[in-house]
């Protein structure tokens, strides 16, 4: 593989890095195994670029590989080692619409993500990242109904472990 | 669901609270090595391939003798012949599943093609197994349908044995062999599939339950 290719890869990489940290957000829950999980995603993500012809959005073709190498490729490494859970918003804490409640929502809502299978993970963070049903549907490979189906179903687990 | 709500607000506003990670950095993670799942079936499937390809090699030339005495040199060699156009063809149909894995395809898609991949190997494993077995058997229907003959192959010396004791010895032998390979093989497949295939077909799974 060439240098420009190389360079042209890492600088659109670089830019937009955050969907990756993302994904790796809603799969992992401690700082090494995020770095662990990027780490996979950013190799197969560079494995699949000499094929990447644009004809999709550089997003959602990040999209698809960041997934699919969570769902399905990813073998967590030896050198994860369980580390202290990500204390999921306090890094936010000087914001200045912080407000003591909703941050403890939100650190059991990650919580409660946390304890879903590896598919409702990733319909919910489509439906975070503002997609469509149709869009949900094609990544994951099952029909716009099922999608819809599936996402009620996952509304309605999370609000158990939320609600006990 | 409010908190749904509130998170996806949050969601948005996460952009700048990750590290960022600077161009060199980015730059050596594609350097480095993937521990994907894809890369460890290949890994395993060729040793499989290779195990099984140089199996035939480790049998000792004595064994050959025995199938010489027992006229199965023929038969044994035409099954070779046939053997090695089977292991090409599985050979083949193993490089066009795989290389038909594909990081973009859907999630679905994606642990189908993986799944039949690691599938063609197993047939192949299973061909392998069946053919011994088959031979096995075969040998010992001709073996123990002639009496003489049998003691001419096994007793060359022409001990003198007691042959009830013998007939058991051997069938125990046999019985003993077979139960301890399948055990290993038991073992090695638990191993591959606990390990490696757990999650896979438990993803799998989930979603083929869905579009029943």
């Amino acid at each position: 593989m060439t240098k420009e290719l190389e360079h042209k890869f890492i600088s659109e990489f670089q830019e937009n890095q955050n969907i990756i940290h993302k994904v790796c957000r809603i799969y992992t829950n401690n700082q090494e195994a995020h770095n662990d999980l990027f780490q996979e995603i950013t190799i197969q993500l560079w494995k699949a670029y000499p094929k990447f012809r644009g004809e999709s959005k550089l997003s959602t073709w990040m999209y698809r590989i960041g997934l699919n190498t969570a769902i399905t490729l990813y073998r967590k490494s030896k050198r994860s080692i369980k580390t202290q859970d990500f204390d999921s918003v306090l890094h936010r804490i000087k914001s200045t619409d912080y407000d003591d409640t909703e941050e403890e929502q939100l650190k059991l809502m990650y919580k409660a993500i946390h304890q879903l299978s590896d598919i409702d993970k990733a319909l919910i963070f489509l439906y975070l990242e503002d997609k469509n049903y149709k869009e949900i549907s094609a990544t994951i490979g099952i029909s716009e109904v099922n999608a819809r189906v599936k996402m009620n179903r996952i509304k309605t687990r999370l609000r158990t472990i939320l609600n006990p | 669901m409010d908190e749904l709500e509130l998170l996806k607000k949050d969601w948005k506003k996460q952009g700048d609270s990750f590290q960022k990670l600077s161009y060199n950095e980015i730059y050596k993670m594609i350097h480095k090595k993937s521990s994907s799942i894809v890369k460890w079936i290949f890994i395993i499937c060729i040793a499989e391939f290779l195990f099984w390809g140089f199996a035939n090699l480790l049998i000792p030339d004595s064994f050959f003798e025995i199938y010489e005495k027992l006229h199965l040199k023929t038969i044994l060699q035409t099954t070779q012949v046939l053997h090695y156009i089977v292991v090409v063809i599985f050979i083949y149909l193993f490089y066009k599943n795989y290389n038909a894995i594909c990081v973009i395809d859907s999630t679905s898609l994606l642990m189908k093609k993986i799944i039949k991949t690691r599938k063609t190997v197993n047939y192949y494993v299973y061909y392998n197994i069946i053919v011994t077995a088959i031979l096995s058997i075969v040998v010992n229907i001709i073996m123990f349908s002639d009496e003489a003959l049998l003691n001419e192959v096994l007793n060359p010396e022409n001990k003198i044995i007691d042959h009830d004791k013998f007939f058991n010895i051997m069938l125990i032998s046999q019985v003993v062999a077979l139960i301890v390979m399948i055990g290993l093989l038991w073992l090695y497949y638990k191993l591959i599939y606990g390990i490696l295939l757990r999650k896979l077909n438990k993803n799998y799974k989930e979603l083929e339950s869905l579009e029943i």
